[in-house]
């Protein structure tokens, strides 16, 4: 059973999120309209991927023509990088019963991530279980933004680049509001780095996850010689 | 598409994105976690959102767009003075629109 202060502090965090999802989640249910995904399906699809990159994505190589096996492997790759979240959200829900680790791990994305992380960092009241409604109010915005734009179709012509700046505009809040050191330079230098290089590789699928990762090994030896110095 | 394939695609996308989300979660799930590894976890986080800042700004076709990074300019400083993610993404959104009218 669901508390009711529970579901306040959650939509309260969900809102931003939910807000921007409604924005993007029309447009790219009008993309799946055009490859004759309809509301229901469009629902469906969106409560269970549950990825706008992977179902942006999806939408395009289908008009595109593009051979199946591409496409899996396409949308797959794009997802891998929700490895590294599932990783770092592990010790926030440690005392969780199973279902509900299993749940919330289901549904997080890369905003309901941030929004999340930074809450069980700075609040002690935070739990797995307002952890989970905050991906799920997200889960159904998203889902009922496209089931709206599937429906509505192509007759609604929105400018796709300047609704998804709000999820940029989330990313550059979430990576700004944090605390800054030395390590957290080379980490951030690194990954964007890497995913420019990749991109411009043609890489594209592969980069955030793969830049992520460089990141990840740059502070860590950022931090090791900083632990070197401090002792010699 | 035909729904045939439609629910190969379907179904085999889905299994990877559940398997990438649950996997790593359940695994380490109650665990004790050496230092390093601690470490390397917390370092996500920044090097995640850095990852999805540049790929979004990024365009290997055109490169990187001023008014990208003029809009994301605006919501670093809203960032700063606020903290708060729907002013950020009211901010950024209103600010990309404005400079996309800029010849």
């Amino acid at each position: 059973m669901v508390a009711r202060s529970d579901l306040g502090c959650a939509l309260r965090a969900a809102l931003p999120v939910m807000l921007g999802y409604v924005t993007i989640g029309i447009p790219c249910g009008v993309m799946a309209a055009e490859v004759g995904i309809g509301p229901i399906a469009a629902f469906v699809v969106s409560a269970t991927f549950y990825s706008g990159a992977g179902q942006f994505m999806m939408a395009s190589l289908a008009l595109a023509g593009t051979p199946l096996a591409s496409m899996i492997a396409s949308v797959a790759l794009v997802s891998t990088r929700q490895v590294l979240y599932s990783a770092a959200l592990s010790p926030y829900v440690a005392r969780a019963p199973r279902p509900l680790a299993a749940l919330f791990a289901a549904t997080v994305t890369d905003e309901s991530f941030g929004v999340n992380l930074e809450r069980f960092v700075e609040d002690d009241s935070w739990t797995p279980a307002r952890a989970t409604l905050v991906n799920l109010l997200s889960m159904f915005s998203w889902a009922l933004a496209n089931a709206l734009g599937a429906l509505v179709g192509p007759a609604l012509a929105i400018p796709t680049t300047i609704m998804s700046f709000a999820m940029t505009s989330i990313f550059v809040c979430l990576l700004v509001s944090r605390r800054w050191s030395a390590v957290t330079v080379a980490v951030v230098a690194t990954s964007a780095l890497t995913v420019v290089a990749l991109k411009a590789l043609g890489l594209g699928s592969l980069s955030v996850l793969l830049g992520a990762v460089a990141g990840v090994c740059a502070g860590l030896v950022a931090g090791a010689r900083g632990r070197g110095e401090a002792r010699a | 598409m035909s729904w045939g394939d439609f629910l190969v695609f379907y179904v085999c996308v889905l299994a990877v994105i559940l398997a990438c989300r649950c996997v790593p979660l359940l695994a380490l799930k109650g665990r004790e976690l050496s230092p390093r590894v601690s470490e390397a976890l917390g370092l996500i986080p920044p090097a995640a959102f850095a990852a999805l800042v540049a790929n979004d700004l990024f365009d290997p076709a055109g490169g990187l767009s001023w008014r990208q990074l003029a809009a994301a300019g605006a919501v670093v400083v809203v960032a700063r003075r606020t903290g708060s993610l729907i002013w950020c993404a009211l901010v950024g959104m209103a600010a990309y629109a404005l400079l996309t009218l800029v010849p």
